[in-house]
């Protein structure tokens, strides 16, 4: 009987018993190395000077005021979603569908314009409110069809993406639609239903709120006693079960928690950044959120990081895409090459290659 | 209203071919143990490679028909040497490869985005094709349209009636009893993928140059997660794929036709309607299958074999 | 006539654990010859190395007169070699005539079909059984799945058969029905090889028998004139039993009633099993491996639901508490399956220890977790139990089985306990480890708790129980006082009461 061959034929692979830190940190750098090289290779057979890369996406987004205010601005929502795609996946819930909650964050948040709820100076505070409600009641649905019925959560989040999207547009080309604007979007938020504006850039109190929900969700799962439970959960239900604690019930509350995270990022950019809902408000946030999950390995102080670098990506991007003249599909691409090799890396880490002669 | 009817029935088959062929690539696929979730990224690749390839060639249908076949078969190639050769993560590795397709198919489809195809055009069929209602319905479709009977029928036929379609359900059943039968788990899943990976891509390829005509970006929108659901309804069986095809095709051809009549149903709720019924599908499947999916025993698990010596 | 087989000086270690020590083993045609031992005893590694499954470290092995080396399990089929294992090698929603396809290679699907449907029915009509080759496995009995295992093997040409454990998952009917097929295959002119721990069938089924004790062969003997008590004899040894202190056994904590209770496959394995456990006594559950036993720690641990019976503590009625409760109120687990029931893997040593007292605040607040509190507590445990070799940051996946259980140990006997329920707490450990498991569950019942040791180790069962109630078909079939009869423990467990 041959050991273990690939099809390969001239290789052997050896399951590893255990691996060094640094070699398993090494490999993931690698991974990511070749990610990033990948990624600017095919920038420049699209045409863009391997010098301007650079710029665009190092000097004029870290090393630039007005780069790095947009960076930071950037930053936040992306803290939220990828603390969401963390707080699920440790539970081992696929959340796919946080663009779906992020819509509806921001839903939440533009009733409260659109029907002028409570007082002036309450109103921010209720679009906040709305934002994790929104969130919550659109994850709730998979939560309970999985948690019930055993319904696959990665469809039915994903599934509820379309129908946020398509309920926008309904929206946006009806009732809530500014007959004043150019493009279909709802009326404008007006001052005070604004997230205060910091004074540098575009930045808003709203980076606060996100850094807050990560310093949070981080005593929650590495402090917390719930957290503790979502680790068990997360790494061996039946033990979980047998020592006695609610499996259920701890999922449960996980997945609300990523929804009405992803609530939140949909209110600060309703909020914050388009003072409106627009038909884009949530476009790649649902795919970033679980790129930076999965860099991140669900730890919520690496997602504060790794959502640093993304806006990066996201700010050298937009303005690669614009000179350029390129897709906006070009930030997913590069994301999901990262994550193509992030992947692979786990290859290297689980087995030891042997080129046999 | 009969003729609404008829007009209705006889455009079921353009829209429920797409989600026909890719759920029947994705039984093929899950049926040997993998848990295909980039089917969406792929159905896009085909889309893609489709309609680049037949405006390329100067409008032959016929490579434009195996363009989406041969993207099918690279994209899912790169799948299999991720999830069967190195054994990774096969959710997070099909949820990377959708992005990466729709991102792919962005960045380098500018030029050929928005430009009308002819396409697939309806088989005229002479004194058939002009029957009252049977004429329209049966002898009016295109080519696919009756090439996927003979498809459906022979994936049929060699999941369950041929021996090497036996090896590959018992290689997703149960590897253990397979491996020890002496079948190779390696070559099994990865043919099962790039074969279903195939048909995928022609489902993808035949949506955009017989339904929409044309090429746009994420011109998909989730019909690669509706053939998931699919799968999962027909609870991995050719024939009731084929039924569940036929009704989300029926649910999208109404949807022009609602339009088209003039009703007053706001055009976004009723695009809503495929992913709506899909939910209510999934949701009707957990409710009813107390006594299993029907899942392949071994759906989503690498395979290795233990080694005790 | 050359034997029909002869493996000679057979050694086998699994990770420096003597499986196969020197193994001798000697079977003819047409004889049905049963091999014989406890639990472990080396039964199944002798017979996994003949077809292919495990390479011996050394050894050799002659069939029919002729010796080979066996490169593999297709190598030994070649030589007519074929083995029913104790858990099939079925795909369960296949028919009869596909399972056999597969593993009997068939040029087309309708010929094949045929052939093998010809086959069958040939073949069950020779050995006296009807099986239709259009069922479904998943649609018929136990019995019927393993007929289908016994005709693969034969069609593909064996003529060398072994059967482990062929009668475990058997009624009695069927047994006796599978027995006469054996024999019938063996008047034919095979070899088979009945691998087995039941003595009666031994003695009416089988020409000869070996007995296998800790890797090495006993002897062989004729079945006629051997009588069940020599048997018995050979096969659990003459250990003495060690003179610890008994117990002082208090009033009744646990009371068990009526239990009955299903495995995931729908087969009930517990059957109406009742019994009760004093405090500060150690009841021992003897008994062959998969009468019940798993499924009856689960139903106590709380995570499989009993179909009727009743659980009492200390007279209040647990049978429907959820694990939460159940360890509240002090009952506690070591679990056979460490990974599944018992420790996560991934997890940090201190994590682990922490797990099942993280709802009682003994860690911290309710609400927040002090990891201070946990790294002190955990290594404060780490040297009350010997653990060494681990801190409270390493992983668990990294212990050695040894200090696995140990560490289950700590977090378990934590406090005090009013029942454990320790099921096979020593499998797989040392001498050195063993011996501290026992110590802390002596040690444990000195506090007054109530102990049920449910272990498939007769010498572990016979030197720390106070009480030996014997486990057989789900049900409690005998008990015995401290010190028990080593004997008449081996014969209840083995069925020949």
């Amino acid at each position: 009987m041959p050991s273990r061959t690939l099809a390969v034929g001239r290789v052997s692979l050896e399951v590893r018993q255990g691996i060094e830190l640094w070699l398993h940190g090494l490999i993931v750098l690698a991974s990511i190395v070749v990610g990033l090289g990948v990624s600017v290779l095919l920038l420049v057979v699209s045409g863009i000077d391997v010098s301007n890369i650079f710029e665009e996406f190092i000097v004029f987004t870290f090393f630039d005021s007005a780069g790095l205010a947009d960076v930071l601005l950037e930053w936040a929502p992306l803290i939220l979603v990828g603390l969401s795609a963390a707080v699920a996946f440790r539970v081992q819930f696929w959340n796919i569908g946080i663009e779906g909650q992020f819509v509806w964050g921001a839903i939440g948040t533009t009733v409260v314009m659109i029907y002028d709820i409570g007082p002036g100076w309450i109103q921010i505070y209720l679009m906040f409110l709305g934002g994790i409600i929104g969130g919550m009641a659109w994850i709730a649905v998979p939560a309970f069809l999985r948690l019930r019925l055993q319904v696959n959560e990665i469809i039915s989040t994903l599934l509820l993406n379309y129908i946020a999207a398509l309920f926008v547009l309904n929206q946006l080309f009806g009732a809530w639609q500014d007959p004043a604007a150019v493009y279909y979007k709802t009326a404008q938020f007006a001052d005070y239903q604004r997230l205060p504006l910091i004074g540098w850039g575009q930045i808003h109190v709203g980076l606060f709120i996100a850094l807050a929900a990560a310093l949070i969700v981080w005593l929650v799962t590495e402090r917390s006693r719930f957290g503790a439970y979502m680790k068990f959960v997360g790494s061996n239900p039946g033990m979980a079960l047998a020592s006695g604690i609610p499996v259920t019930l701890t999922i449960l509350v996980a997945v609300m928690l990523s929804g009405s995270l992803s609530g939140l990022g949909g209110y600060l950019v309703a909020s914050g950044q388009e003072y409106a809902l627009t038909i884009y408000v949530a476009i790649g946030y649902g795919f970033s959120g679980i790129v930076i999950a999965f860099l991140a390995r669900n730890n919520p102080a690496a997602v504060v990081v790794v959502s640093f670098l993304m806006a990066g990506l996201y700010v050298g991007g937009e303005s690669i895409q614009v000179f350029y003249g390129l897709p906006e599909a070009l930030i997913g691409l590069i994301q999901s090459i990262i994550v193509i090799c992030a992947v692979g890396s786990e290859f290297f880490v689980r087995y030891r290659v042997r080129w046999m002669r | 209203m009969v003729e609404f009817i008829v007009n209705w029935i006889a455009f079921t088959p353009v829209f429920a071919v797409p989600l026909m062929l890719a759920s029947i690539g994705l039984i093929i696929n899950e049926r040997a143990g993998v848990m295909n979730l980039c089917a969406e990224g792929i159905m896009l690749v085909g889309a893609f490679a489709g309609v680049v390839v037949y405006i390329e060639s100067g409008n032959i249908l016929a490579l434009g028909t195996l363009g989406a076949i041969a993207a099918g078969l690279v994209v899912s190639a790169l799948f299999a040497f991720m999830v069967v050769t190195m054994r990774l993560n096969q959710v997070v590795a099909g949820i990377a490869i959708v992005f990466f397709a729709s991102g792919l198919t962005g960045l380098i489809g500018n030029p050929w985005t928005e430009r009308a195809v002819e396409g697939f055009t309806k088989v005229d069929m002479g004194v058939l094709s002009t029957i009252p209602v049977l004429g329209k319905i049966v002898f009016s479709q295109d080519l696919m349209v009756y090439a996927s009977v003979p498809i459906v029928y022979f994936v049929w036929r060699f999941l369950h009636r041929s021996i090497p379609g036996m090896k590959l359900r018992a290689v997703g059943e149960n590897p253990q009893a397979a491996d020890a039968a002496g079948v190779s788990i390696e070559f099994m899943r990865f043919g099962a993928v790039v074969t279903g990976g195939a048909l995928v891509g022609l489902a993808g390829g035949y949506l955009a140059l017989a339904a929409s005509k044309i090429w746009v970006e994420d011109m998909t929108h989730g019909r690669g997660w509706i053939a998931v659901a699919l799968v999962i309804f027909a609870r991995w069986r050719p024939g009731r794929a084929v039924l569940g095809a036929l009704l989300f095709g029926g649910i999208e051809a109404l949807i022009p036709r609602i339009q088209a009549v003039g009703l007053a149903v706001p055009q976004y709720l009723l695009l809503m309607m495929p992913y709506l019924v899909t939910l209510a599908v999934l949701t009707y499947v957990g409710l009813v299958s107390r006594t299993g999916s029907g899942a392949p025993g071994a759906l989503g698990l690498p395979y290795v074999r233990e080694d005790r010596r | 006539m050359a034997h029909a087989l002869q493996m000679t000086d057979i050694v086998k270690s699994f990770d420096g654990r003597m499986a196969l020590d020197r193994a001798e083993f000697c079977a003819d045609w047409g004889e049905v010859h049963g091999l014989l031992g406890e639990n472990g005893a080396g039964k199944t590694s002798l017979m996994n190395v003949l077809c292919g499954l495990y390479r011996p470290d050394a050894g050799r092995m002659s069939i029919d007169g002729v010796e080979h080396r066996i490169e593999g399990p297709s190598h030994a089929r070649a030589l007519g070699i074929g083995m029913v294992h104790q858990h099939f090698k079925l795909v369960q929603p296949f028919t009869i005539a596909e399972n056999v396809m597969l593993a009997n290679p068939q040029k087309s699907w309708r010929k094949g079909v045929a052939t093998v449907s010809e086959g069958i029915a040939r073949l069950s009509d020779e050995l006296g059984f009807e099986i239709d080759p259009a069922a479904r496995i998943d649609r018929i009995s136990v019995a019927e799945q393993q007929r289908v295992e016994i005709v693969k093997v034969l069609m593909g040409g064996a003529r060398l058969l072994i059967l482990d454990e062929p009668t475990s998952v058997l009624t009695d009917e069927e047994a006796a029905r599978l027995l006469r097929t054996i024999q019938a295959l063996a008047r034919r002119g095979a070899c088979v090889i009945l691998i087995t721990h039941k003595l009666r069938e031994v003695l009416a089924h089988a020409d000869r028998v070996t007995v296998m004790r800790s890797g090495r062969t006993v002897a062989t003997v004729a079945a006629r004139g051997t009588s069940a008590a020599d048997l018995a004899r050979m096969m659990v040894g003459d250990a003495p039993v060690d003179d610890t202190e008994p117990g002082q056994s208090g009033p009744v904590r646990l009371e068990i009633s009526d239990l009955t209770a299903r495995r995931d496959d729908g087969v009930s394995t517990v059957r109406g099993l009742s019994l009760t456990v004093r405090s500060g006594q150690i009841y021992g559950l003897a008994g062959v491996g998969g009468n019940g036993q798993t499924e009856l720690a689960e139903v106590l641990m709380g995570v499989r639901a009993p179909e009727t019976g009743h659980i009492g503590l200390d007279g209040s009625d647990i049978t429907a508490l959820h694990p939460k409760r159940r360890r509240a109120l002090g009952i506690r687990n070591v679990p056979a399956d460490r990974s599944a029931y018992g420790l996560a893997q991934e997890l940090s040593v201190g994590d682990n220890y922490a797990s099942t007292r993280l709802g009682s605040g003994s860690f911290g607040t309710l609400a927040w977790v002090s990891r201070r509190t946990i790294g002190a507590q955990t290594s404060a445990a780490l040297k009350d139990f010997e653990i060494q070799g681990a801190a409270v940051d390493t992983s668990v996946r990294l212990l050695s089985g040894g200090n696995a259980q140990k560490l289950v140990l700590a977090r378990e006997l934590h406090g005090e306990p009013a029942v454990i329920v320790a099921h096979s707490p020593t499998h797989g450990l040392d001498v050195r480890a063993c011996a501290a498991v026992h110590d802390h569950l002596r040690a444990a019942r000195d506090f007054g708790a109530a102990v049920l040791l449910i272990s498939e180790d007769l010498d572990e069962v016979l030197n720390l129980s106070d009480v030996v109630g014997v486990i057989n078909r789900g049900a409690i079939v005998g008990e015995l006082g401290r010190p028990a009869d080593r004997h008449r423990v081996g014969e209840l467990m083995l069925g020949h009461a």
